[in-house]
């Protein structure tokens, strides 16, 4: 168990920069998970920890050992890799004990702990089985177990499900956070699913184009994003945003939305950090979090789409050109080309601004 | 624009029967989705449709004609691939024009062909790029826009969306549906993803071992299975089943008021439909497993009984684990299913 | 759910059906082309089975299907068992396999580890690293025979290294002829050798090289471990494309040699060649040659039954 550090990491391929300079810390013990879309610069950074690239400036720390200069078999990484890379023509046994072989350990010791980590795993009836023609399932559970036999201080997952049907994913998800609680591990996990990152992550490092975008809980990232990149990213789906300008009126701010008419009055602490925005705004509202109201009231907009999946329903809206979504239950009856109007929880707003895309945050 | 029908079709391969005595009609138009887990029969239904199988019993239908010894060619259906099979070597525009030109179509055509397939499906914008300088979903558009200008009866389409981002998934799923409309064409939609089959579907089928189980809207399947197996296929997290002795009777944990149907085995609740509460000395006690915030949803499991239980909640709520919690559930939600798995209705 | 599941939902029969259908139409398209390949090969094999049980030759007068007037039954046979010269033929060719095979193999495995890799001018090396092979076996010949004159460049380099002059008459030895000729021999067939193993070596999954180097394997480990099982059936295919040619071992060694000095480097190519043209008794050479088939056959269907084992174990 180790934590890791990540100080003003670089990496660049010739002229292009895959990651502008990256500052996290893992805890030890710690899940975390480097979250976002393809290119993002989440698997160089794992490619780095793990040693397979080297930095182009910075420095990772394992614990307070710099590991610059560290071959990536010298570094006490256990890495799982998207096709988990099982060695097909060796029985699960032979994957599992292949690191101790290599380090010619002791037979007894050997034998030890392939029990020890097979039972864990529920690996023992199939030891001697051909790796391959196994399920995917029992084979993330050879590629993780074939790492913990190296006790290494720290486990780099590089997105273990993308190659897994839809349908067994949730079942994969909940034995990985299984697995993670037993060995205690510092979890590095790569993924471009945010679904996969909330359910299963202590912490969340959101990447866009090589910058860290925000580190937090899952619920820090979905409730109080710090930019729009990590609003709409977050969520399924994502969070609506609509362009808008701040209005003083007598009773207080509003943000004038153009076609859909002005925001209810902001309370006192966003009014003041909407006021901190040099031009307009964006104007930022979870689908879940909205209420149907009568006409008169809210945002009018109208259904241009609903797809009703199991217990949510999911309404697509639009106005001049401006969408937006809702999330209401399944038993919510819109239809489309309905007309319907929409206020946004008074807690629920966020605000950013337009320029930058930072979150304007109550100060 | 076609009507395909099957009518008590069985397709085997040796031993193995992989479409058992299947009937359906997909409706001129309509987004019509297979579903069922892997080896249910879902691929051999779109090849025996292509023509590239022919069913060893019973009759398929296109618009009223039977088709079972008419060629893959002359059945006029395009297939639009996993891998989408874009051409590498040309851009999108010569991908699109290619059917056309290998049929020695007039110049005239192709380009109104190609310009009322690129409006659309909004490409007219990548039309000169290559399909690596694409998006996914424009390599999407672009591999459906050069089955399009075939002008083919209907679509089939064998999980088109799997290898795109999670994010990326959501948005396609929608895009399609508009273009299916758009194109006004009949689609038949094979996927293994119950979210994306009843958000796009129409109506869909649901398969288990090469035999339909069902078939409806997808709302009305998911409120009314009938069986345990279909109710488990759809909603995440699945349905949670429970033996009739844990609900009712005197080892019962949960509570449920008024009498279930005679035969009841299993009694099926959705986890949306599960109240959870601080526990107050009523109702069912259970003590929380594990909890997981998605944001504006939350799931949580729960050990009632020795038996895990998965409840989806609204919101945020403050249940922690390892916590005692009360928890009710709405009767006239839950599900009735006899010893074989089929539904019950309550009198 | 458990494991066959996770495939795509093709059913896992079709495909024998279809290749049963597809197979019919197959045999009946490619028919008449079929045939013509049969009696291509199978004429000639039974003509020379028929021609080896005479005593038939050329100056005999007598046409080949009259060769019968000739008959001596197995007596070829017997005397290929008792020809001195046919035998130690054979155990040069031998040797030459045995010392040449492995020496092309280590080397091209030892190139295709190297260009496994990417490292500058890797285009450039490759391309002059496999130009041996394109080389015209006869010209290759000439070129060897002219290096190893006793006034040509080997001699000449050898004088140079060792500061006193050196004047071997390499291809007058019957030793040294014989090194000569395995030189040669290995210039020039060590690119196919490399061709072969880089394809093989360059077939090993990336992710499992580096899966195991994260778990301490090292070079020689992961070559022992990964490499080398994954490679097998190539490595099978490769040594026995080899060990066949050897067999047939002639051009080069010819216009080197001539298979002498004396029948030092007389190979059994050489030696049926030879007995063709020079002894004229080809019932006698048609005997020869269908022993060493039948040797050669029965050689090659043991190492592809044992290839299809592994194959079907691993």
């Amino acid at each position: 168990m180790t934590a890791i550090r990540l100080e003003n990491l670089v990496k660049r391929f010739g002229g292009f920069t895959a990651l502008k300079s990256m500052d996290l810390s893992i805890g030890d013990g710690e899940f975390m998970a480097l979250l976002g879309p393809s290119g993002c610069g989440k698997s160089t950074t794992m490619n780095m920890i793990a040693g397979m690239e080297e930095p182009s400036e910075g420095r990772i720390l394992f614990g307070d050992r710099d590991m610059a200069g560290v071959a990536m078999g010298r570094r006490g990484v256990g890495f799982v890799f998207q096709n988990y890379a099982i060695f097909t023509h060796m029985t699960v046994r032979q994957n599992l004990d292949y690191g101790l072989r290599m380090a010619r350990s002791p037979k007894a010791e050997i034998a030890r702990r392939t029990a020890a980590i097979a039972d864990l795993l529920q690996l023992g009836d199939l030891l001697d089985r051909p790796a391959s023609g196994l399920s995917v399932n029992i084979l993330q559970r050879v590629a993780i177990g074939r790492s913990a036999m190296m006790e290494p201080a720290i486990f780099l997952l590089d997105e273990p499900l993308s190659n897994v049907d839809a349908a067994f994913r949730a079942v994969m998800r909940t034995e990985l956070k299984h697995i993670q609680r037993e060995f205690r591990q510092t979890m590095v996990y790569v993924t471009h699913d945010q679904l996969e990152a909330m359910t299963m992550a202590d912490r969340i490092a959101v990447m866009d184009h090589g910058v860290l975008q925000q580190v937090g809980t899952p619920l820090e990232v979905y409730n109080n994003p710090a930019n729009v990149f990590v609003a709409r990213f977050i969520g399924a789906p994502g969070m609506n945003l609509l362009a808008g300008v701040p209005v003083e009126g007598a009773e207080g701010l509003r943000i004038d939305l153009g076609a859909l008419g002005r925001s209810a009055v902001l309370d006192a602490p966003l009014a003041a950090a909407a006021r901190r925005a040099k031009g307009g705004v964006q104007f930022g509202f979870r689908p879940e979090q909205v209420d149907l109201v009568a006409a008169g009231a809210g945002l009018g907009m109208t259904v241009g789409f609903v797809e009703r999946i199991g217990a949510r329903t999911i309404v697509h809206l639009e106005r001049d050109g401006i969408t937006a979504k809702a999330v209401f239950d399944n038993d919510t009856r819109v239809l489309v080309g309905d007309l319907v109007h929409l206020a946004p929880h008074p807690g629920a707003l966020r605000l950013f601004d337009a320029a930058t895309g930072a979150a304007l945050r109550e100060v | 624009m076609a009507e395909i029908s099957f009518h008590n079709v069985t397709k085997r391969y040796g031993q193995t029967v992989a479409v058992d005595n299947a009937s359906f009609t997909v409706a001129d138009n309509e987004f019509f989705c297979l579903f069922g887990p892997p080896l249910s029969g879902k691929t051999t239904m779109l090849r025996l449709i292509l023509g590239l199988e022919r069913p060893d019993e019973g009759e398929i239908l296109i618009d009223g004609r039977r088709v079972n010894e008419v060629s893959p060619a002359r059945r006029n259906i395009a297939m639009v691939f996993q891998n989408l099979a874009l051409f590498p070597h040309m851009t999108a525009e010569q991908n699109v024009r290619f059917p056309l030109v290998e049929r020695g179509e007039a110049e005239a055509v192709i380009g109104a062909r190609l310009k009322d397939a690129a409006a659309k499906l909004h490409i007219g914008h990548v039309l000169h790029k290559m399909p690596a300088q694409l998006s996914g979903g424009e390599r999407q558009r672009v591999a459906i826009a050069r089955a399009l200008v075939r002008d083919p009866v209907a679509f089939l389409m064998d999980d088109p969306i799997s290898a795109l981002d999670a994010r990326l998934r959501e948005e396609t799923r929608v895009e399609l549906k508009r273009i299916q409309r758009e194109a006004g064409r009949t689609l038949i939609y094979v996927t293994h993803d119950q979210e994306e089959a009843m958000s796009v579907a129409d109506r869909m089928a649901i398969l288990e071992r090469g035999a339909i189980r069902q078939i409806g809207r997808p709302v009305d399947i998911y409120d009314h299975p009938a069986s345990a197996y279909v109710a488990q296929l759809l909603g995440a997290p699945a349905m949670n089943i429970l033996p009739v002795a844990m609900v009712q009777g005197g080892g019962g944990v949960i509570r449920l008021e008024g009498l279930a149907p005679a035969g009841t085995a299993e009694i099926g609740i959705r986890p949306e439909d599960i109240r959870v509460g601080a526990h107050d000395g009523h109702g069912a006690v259970a003590k929380v497993w594990e909890v997981e915030p998605l944001g504006g949803t939350t799931v949580v499991t729960l050990d009632v009984g020795g038996r895990m239980l998965r409840a989806l909640m609204r919101g945020q709520p403050d249940i922690r684990v390892a916590t005692a919690v009360t928890l009710s559930v709405d009767l006239g939600r839950a599900h009735f299913f006899g010893a074989g798995g089929q539904a019950l209705r309550r009198a | 759910m458990t494991s066959a599941e996770i495939s795509k939902d093709m059913p896992a029969r079709p495909a024998a059906r279809e290749a049963d259908e597809g197979a019919r139409l197959g045999l009946r398209l490619t028919l008449p082309a079929q045939l013509l390949v049969l009696f291509i090969s199978v004429f000639p094999l039974l003509m020379q089975l028929y021609i080896s049980l005479t005593d038939w030759s050329p100056l005999s007068g007598l046409g080949w299907p009259r060769a019968y007037e000739l008959w001596n039954g197995f007596a070829n046979y017997v005397d290929v068992a008792g020809d001195g010269r046919l035998w130690s033929a054979l155990g040069r060719t031998a040797l030459v396999m045995v010392v040449c095979v492995p020496v092309e193999f280590l080397l091209g495995l030892a190139l295709a580890t190297l260009f496994a890799d990417s490292f500058p001018g890797k285009r450039v090396f490759y391309s002059i690293l496999i130009m041996p092979m394109m080389v015209v076996p006869a010209v290759a010949g000439y070129m060897f025979y002219m290096l190893f004159q006793s006034g040509g460049p080997v001699n000449d380099i050898l004088s140079s290294l060792l500061g006193m002059p050196v004047t071997v008459a390499w291809l007058s030895d019957p030793m040294l002829a014989m090194l000569a000729v395995m030189v040669a021999d290995i210039w020039q067939w060590t690119p196919l050798m490399f061709l072969i193993l880089l394809a093989g070596l360059v077939g090993v999954p990336e992710d499992q090289m580096k899966a195991a180097t994260l778990l301490g394997a090292s070079p020689w480990q992961k070559f022992r471990t990964i490499v080398l099982p994954r490679m097998k059936t190539i490595i099978i295919i490769a040594l026995a494309i080899r060990v066949i040619e050897c067999f047939k071992i002639f051009d080069t060694l010819f216009i080197m040699t001539g298979g002498g000095p004396g029948v030092a480097t007389e190979t059994i190519s050489v030696y049926i060649y030879k007995i063709t043209t020079q002894d004229l008794i080809w019932g006698y050479v048609a005997a020869i040659a269908l022993v060493i088939l039948l040797v050669l056959s029965v050689a090659c269907v043991w190492a592809i039954k044992r290839m299809a084992r592994k194959e079907r174990a691993a």
